[in-house]
């Protein structure tokens, strides 16, 4: 893949700074900073309420955010046409004109996207077998996740999101999604945020990871670095636990004497050779088992200090 | 302001709302009004109906349904508010004035034809149709434009505070007329108003409601510009 | 087709090698596109990118320019010499590991050896003559 070199492309398509979104009692952001350099899918993954949702609003000037700053192809968005008309963000709950056909969100979206094409939104629609002249409203959630889907790719928008996609698509279509996303990026390198609850469907089409957490970035790294960067060693307790000594545990399992504990580490061939030595066996980590003990970890993390919190207030 | 008139096309591109409903109410209500006037026995007296004026209303719901419908797919379309409120708002502008200009010639075919030949009046309605010809476009215009405003701000509030914010800004207008009706009274202010009124022309009513009708434009987009879809 | 639990540029990588081992892949033939590997294993044209580019700066593969990559000449056998020198490591120790664990002597190890050696040596000979 050929990443164009021009001299925008020095400069992030996005950026967040310590930026927070209080709604009445919950923290929706919690001081997220991050950095996205352009051309690239990357990953926003979570649990549902994790703050995703959130987040693409803010980037895209739909939503508001309370504190910090945010820069989307080098502008803030809020209000700005020259910024947005670059960006593209369905909602996984869009709302349509009432009556709206696909073909008519079709012709609306041609207004607006510049590097829109009609064809290519027409082919997508007969792969997704979406009927173009039935009412929004009267379609299936898989159909109106379809329709969402469509304007997204067919808008070849520099900046991308996908909103939970795949809802309501079934198997098949969920493959065409994710075929014809890796197919258009290749020839129209652009950036694509995807948000997912679904890790393992899409794991490997991602090319950066991040993970967020009841408002806050757990995770922002390559999916490259993630896959391999933490391992399962499991045998007899007494010998796993002087081995992952030292290390930042992710996981913990024990069943009887046998003790299987999930650390971040990156063993050298030394280490491994230890380990068999020992008799422990190391699994590797996938993307998706990695995300949830993150996730876990780090809510585990929280309930500790809040307990710690609690604790300082009785005494 | 490519993107204003693009917010236009988009607003027509379900034409039934914006054209064909507004096209459908006006030659019903005509119809219907010529086929009661035939009914009516001809007495010599003029025939009054208000039914000319029903498109009007259209308008009000009109502005509720542009923002509540439109307003979040407008968001996914990457429209920012400021254009999506010039784009729609200026659109109504333009089919608000056409209609103005029919009322008008109308009018003018109903005063020639003796009204309609049964001696009616549904468009050059005594009081207005007095005036010069820009005056009566004025009239029309700036009260659909006001109507329109009045449903499109209820709507914006409604969209960004939702049903309790309805509930408060109803209340709060009901409020302040009941009040300022009360202070009517209680003052003994009744026959100076009566006078007031009288002494309306159309001319100064277009000039008070195009005075209230910017206070809302001005107070919709405010609360447009906070608005989330 | 893909291990979710290792850095997909290096099972590309490792693919391609494969390929050019069992000569499915022939020196100065090319090699498919970082998208057409992106497309048919269904996973990011970078990560595919960054595999294909570990056997160029390798010098397994070689770039021409507008046109594609290539298998260079020699990598064949480089390849395999290489893996000759990991074949200890990578499969004799886990073996004499799991036969000392069973108890299996070094005599009746190597018996077993040389039995799957000769019962199996029509097929992968058949398939290197290809």
């Amino acid at each position: 893949m050929n990443r164009p070199t021009h001299a925008k492309a020095a400069a992030p398509a996005i950026e967040l700074r310590d930026v927070s979104k209080e709604y009445k009692d919950v923290r929706a952001l919690d001081g997220v900073s991050l950095s996205l350099a352009g051309n690239r899918i990357y990953g926003l993954l979570g649990r549902n309420g994790a703050g995703k949702t959130t987040l693409m609003s803010v980037l895209t000037g739909q939503g508001f955010h309370s504190s910090g700053e945010v820069a989307v192809l080098g502008g803030n968005p809020y209000e700005n046409d020259r910024v947005l008309s670059r960006i593209c963000f369905i909602r996984e709950s869009q709302k349509y004109p009432e009556d709206f056909t696909p073909l008519q969100a079709f012709r609306a979206a041609a207004l607006f996207f510049e590097h829109w094409n009609a064809d290519y939104a027409l082919q997508l629609a007969k792969e997704f077998q979406l009927p173009l002249k039935r009412r929004i409203k009267k379609l299936s959630r898989g159909q109106l996740s379809a329709v969402g889907v469509v304007i997204g790719l067919a808008s070849r928008a520099e900046v991308t999101f996908f909103d939970e996609p795949y809802l309501g698509l079934d198997a098949v279509a969920r493959q065409i999604f994710y075929d014809r996303l890796l197919e258009d990026f290749a020839a129209h390198p652009r950036t694509i945020i995807l948000s997912s609850h679904l890790i393992d469907e899409v794991a490997n089409l991602l090319e950066h990871v991040i993970l967020i957490d009841r408002g806050r970035i757990v995770l922002d790294d390559d999916a490259e670095s993630i896959r391999g960067s933490a391992v399962t060693v499991a045998g007899a307790a007494s010998k796993v636990e002087p081995f992952v000594a030292g290390r930042t545990v992710l996981h913990r399992e024990t069943l009887g004497s046998l003790a299987s504990v999930t650390v971040e580490a990156v063993l050298t061939d030394a280490e491994r050779r230890q380990a068999a030595d020992l008799g422990l066996e190391i699994a590797p980590v996938s993307l998706q088992q990695l995300v949830v003990r993150k996730t876990l970890a780090a809510a585990e993390e929280d309930s500790a200090t809040a307990a710690a919190t609690v604790m300082e207030v009785s005494r | 302001m490519n993107r204003v008139i693009n917010v236009a096309r988009m607003q027509l591109i379900n034409k039934w709302i914006f054209l064909g409903i507004p096209a459908i109410i006006m030659a019903g209500a005509f119809l219907v009004t010529l086929a009661i006037w035939a009914m009516i026995p001809d007495t010599g007296a003029a025939k009054y109906a208000g039914s000319g004026q029903a498109v009007m209303w259209y308008f009000m719901a009109l502005g509720i349904q542009s923002l509540t419908l439109t307003f979040p797919f407008s968001q996914a379309m990457s429209v920012s508010r400021r254009t999506f409120y010039l784009g729609t708002v200026g659109l109504f502008a333009v089919v608000a004035l056409a209609i103005s200009v029919l009322y008008y010639g109308l009018g003018l075919i109903e005063t020639a034809t003796g009204g309609w030949g049964m001696n009616g009046q549904m468009y050059a309605l005594g009081w207005i149709a007095a005036e010069a010809g820009i005056v009566q476009i004025l009239f029309y215009f700036i009260s659909m434009v006001t109507l329109f405003m009045i449903g499109f701000w209820f709507a914006t509030v409604y969209k960004r505070w939702q049903a309790t914010g309805m509930l408060v800004a109803s209340i709060g207008t009901a409020a302040a007329l009941l009040g300022l009706v009360a202070l009517i009274m209680w003052q003994g202010w009744g026959p100076q108003v009566g006078q007031w009124f009288a002494a309306q022309t159309p001319l100064t009513v277009a000039g008070w409601a195009a005075l209230f009708c910017t206070v809302l434009a001005a107070g919709s987009y405010l609360t447009l510009r906070r608005a989330t879809p | 087709m893909i291990d979710e639990s290792r850095p997909i540029f290096l099972q590309i990588a490792e693919r391609i090698e494969n390929d050019i081992v069992e000569a499915t892949l022939a020196e100065e033939a090319q090699v498919p596109s970082t998208n057409e590997f992106a497309a048919f294993y269904r996973i990011n044209p970078a990560t595919a990118a960054k595999g294909v580019n570990r056997l160029v700066e390798d010098g397994i593969l070689y770039k021409r320019r507008g046109i594609g990559m290539f298998v260079a000449a020699g990598a064949r056998d480089r390849l395999r010499a290489r893996r000759r020198e990991e074949f200890a490591r990578q499969y004799v120790q886990p073996l004499v590991q799991e036969a000392r664990k069973l108890g299996i002597g070094i005599k009746q190890l190597t018996d077993m050896i040389e039995s799957t050696y000769t019962a199996t040596q029509d097929t992968t000979e058949g398939s290197v003559a290809q």
